[in-house]
């Protein structure tokens, strides 16, 4: 998948750069809101990260750009706003999603395949891994031929591990992930362990591979090779 | 008082005083007039009786003799340098057979060698007989003019005071958010037009303020979040190298360090934009939809942390408030409930109580006994247990969404229960809502996990 990131903070650009060649997504930056416009005339992408405020103008004006000319290119928003007003004026211009600074990597990766997901994959949603399966329409999780009962909680967890494979996910990420951004009260990290816990017992049960990992210190990690990392 | 009112009755005032100094001087000027116009008749009769003596032959019985009298004076009787004199007075009117008021005027001649001294009279009306007219038409006067300073006062001041009134209307109509300089409207009137003049660079100057501390906070914001976006990517990226566990550690140390500040910075951002009464309230919350929805969502939490939870929404509460905040609220409201909670002494779990009417919404928690008084948790970066990990600002968001939507709020703490209750009603206090609470305070005996929605 080819991203253009489109951020004027050039650590943060490497940042996002950094996590997401990872996962093997081609990734290209910019700073300006000219400089964007000149890629996305000379370049195709699936996805395009912009940020609202940028030194040559609002990333809002790019976003109607986009839209007009490039209809098919996701559109991702990054913004360190959390205004009401932008959000709402970034979804209504054709945004695909929105994104508030600061934001964990593993998230900004789960909301780029989520919105992969519905615009790319026209109808066919399932995640698979292994024996797992998911189905983003239904919620229902699948390990080989078993019906798991997760609930959506634990679905959404699965999922996160899954896109985030191979990944130290912070317990922090997991819990933003799950609670949101007004999680004030909630950063209990006793809760992220019994979700994980929870889950690693139903997919065990239902006779998959026990593919997630605690990361001493840390957090969790979704290991898609069992024998290589023990 | 309206204006026009206190306009008219000040007119009314002067008007009265105006009318009586007028009414006194009408008075003394017809009573002047009358006796000077009777004492200059009275002169020309004494004048014509003189020229009949003078040309001789007898007027006895005259009509001009009818009230005179013609005395012949010694020479030396004369007064020096006074021709004439007039006096007034009561006296008998023998015609009228009534005492009246009485003028005399006494003339002095002199034909040939003999001096005279000729006196006439005449009985004119009273001066107190002329009181009652002056009054009466005074009176009149009075009232013309009075229902004329109504009906006009009425009338001139609608029309002068039209552009004070256009003012009024452009001023109540005036939102510091507003993005255009107020529109006045345009008058001829110098105290409007200084009025007008003032008003505008006030409030100018006030939505200027306004949008330069919005745009700080904008600013501040993004500056600050980026920075903090910066270090989190970096330490989401040393997660993935290869480190050793004591720096793991040192990784989860920073890691929630800041999510702390990160916490506290949106959450500051928030009150400051919820201060800033940024957002308002458009179509009518589902509050009751609202309620169900976020007790689903952490449905799972209550559940973990075996909690006895029972509801009770009445079905649709529609308030007026603006979707995030009712959102925030709620949310707020409940996961302070579900985070607070423990197991009350002797007790087999914590519980939850959640009731929401038309009136207000109660949320009642076990929970350990605050270390400072429960109003003063609705304060930033107070916390009823200081060793916690919340930062102690979700009730002060809470207080602010409330005082925004014209909610009362009231926060009880009694012996192992928190009980919270919100009221939508102006007119109702919180306190009373917690008087009609329907819920059982006891876990259930059956010690089940039962939801009683009554829908």
């Amino acid at each position: 998948m080819k991203v253009l990131i489109v951020e004027d903070n050039q650590e943060l650009a490497r940042n996002i750069r950094d996590y997401l060649g990872r996962e093997g997504y081609i990734c290209e930056s910019c700073e300006t809101l000219e400089q964007a416009k000149e890629k996305i005339t000379l370049f195709q992408y699936d996805c395009i990260l912009l940020d609202i405020g940028l030194p040559d103008g609002n990333g809002i004006s790019l976003l109607n750009y986009i839209r007009a000319e490039y209809k098919d290119t996701n559109v991702l928003i990054i913004s360190a706003r959390n205004a009401l007003d932008d959000k709402i004026i970034g979804l209504e211009k054709g945004a695909d999603d929105y994104i508030t600074k600061p934001f964990h990597l593993a998230e900004l990766h789960a909301r780029i395949r989520a919105i992969y997901r519905r615009k790319n994959l026209g109808g066919a949603r399932i995640v698979e891994f292994n024996e797992i399966s998911l189905n983003t329409d239904t919620f229902e999780v699948r390990v080989g031929d078993t019906l798991l009962d997760t609930t959506p909680k634990e679905f959404d967890l699965l999922l996160y591990f899954i896109v985030n494979k191979n990944r130290v996910l912070s317990r922090q990420s997991i819990a933003a992930h799950l609670w949101g951004d007004y999680t004030d009260n909630l950063a209990n990290f006793d809760f992220v362990y019994q979700h994980v816990k929870n889950l690693r017992r139903k997919i065990s049960y239902a006779g998959g591979m026990d593919y997630i990992s605690t990361v001493y210190g840390l957090g969790y990690k979704f290991n898609s090779h069992l024998g290589a990392n023990g | 008082m309206r204006l026009t009112t206190k306009f008219t009755l000040w007119y009314f005032a002067i008007m009265l005083v105006v009318l009586l100094i007028g009414g006194a001087i009408v008075y003394y000027e017809i009573q002047w007039k009358l006796g000077e116009v009777e004492v200059a008749r009275h002169q020309r009769l004494n004048d014509i009786i003189a020229l009949q003596i003078r040309d001789g032959g007898d007027y006895t019985g005259h009509p001009t003799r009818k009230r005179a009298t013609v005395t012949l004076l010694p020479a030396d009787s004369i007064p020096k340098g006074n021709a004439s004199f007039y006096t007034r007075g009561l006296a008998w009117n023998p015609e009228f057979q009534t005492d009246e008021y009485k003028l005399m005027v006494t003339s002095f001649y002199t034909i040939g060698t003999a001096h005279y001294r000729i006196t006439t009279y005449s009985f004119i009306p009273s001066f107190y007989q002329l009181l009652p007219g002056v009054v009466d038409s005074f009176k009149w006067i009075l009232l013309v003019l009075l229902v004329l300073v109504i009906v006009s006062g009425g009338l001139i001041s609608k029309y002068i005071l039209a552009p004070f009134k256009r003012t009024m209307r452009s001023i109540q109509r005036f939102d510091l958010k507003q993005k255009e300089p107020i529109r006045l409207p345009e008058t001829k009137t110098s105290e409007f037009q200084e009025l007008n003049t003032f008003l505008l660079q006030l409030t100018e100057s006030a939505r200027k303020d306004y949008q330069s501390l919005k745009e700080f906070t904008e600013n501040a914001s993004h500056e600050l979040q980026t920075p903090t976006a910066i270090i989190r990517g970096k330490l989401d990226l040393l997660m993935e190298s290869d480190i050793r566990d004591e720096q793991a550690i040192l990784i989860a140390e920073m890691q929630n360090a800041l999510e702390r500040l990160s916490r506290i910075h949106s959450s500051l951002t928030l009150l400051t934009k919820l201060e800033n009464k940024e957002y308002k309230a458009g179509e009518p919350v589902c509050i009751s939809n609202l309620a169900r929805e976020t007790l689903a969502a952490f449905d799972e939490l209550i559940q973990m942390k075996s909690i006895d939870l029972r509801v009770h929404i009445e079905k649709g509460v529609y308030i007026p408030m603006h979707q995030s905040l009712a959102d925030l609220l709620l949310t707020n409201l409940i996961s302070n409930a579900i985070r607070h909670n423990n197991v009350p002494q002797g007790a087999a779990k914590g519980l939850i109580r959640v009731e929401l009417t038309h009136e207000g919404l109660v949320i009642v928690n076990t929970g350990r006994e605050p270390g400072i008084p429960t109003k003063e948790l609705f304060e930033r970066f107070r916390k009823g247990n200081s060793g916690s990990d919340s930062i102690g600002i979700g009730l002060a968001i809470v207080r602010q969404i409330c005082e925004l939507s014209h909610f009362d709020i009231e926060y009880h703490y009694n012996s192992g229960l928190h009980m919270l209750a919100v009221s939508f009603l102006p007119k109702l206090p919180a306190s009373k809502l917690l008087q009609n609470l329907s819920l059982p305070l006891q876990v259930d005996a059956a010690g089940g996990r039962s939801k009683n929605r009554s829908l």
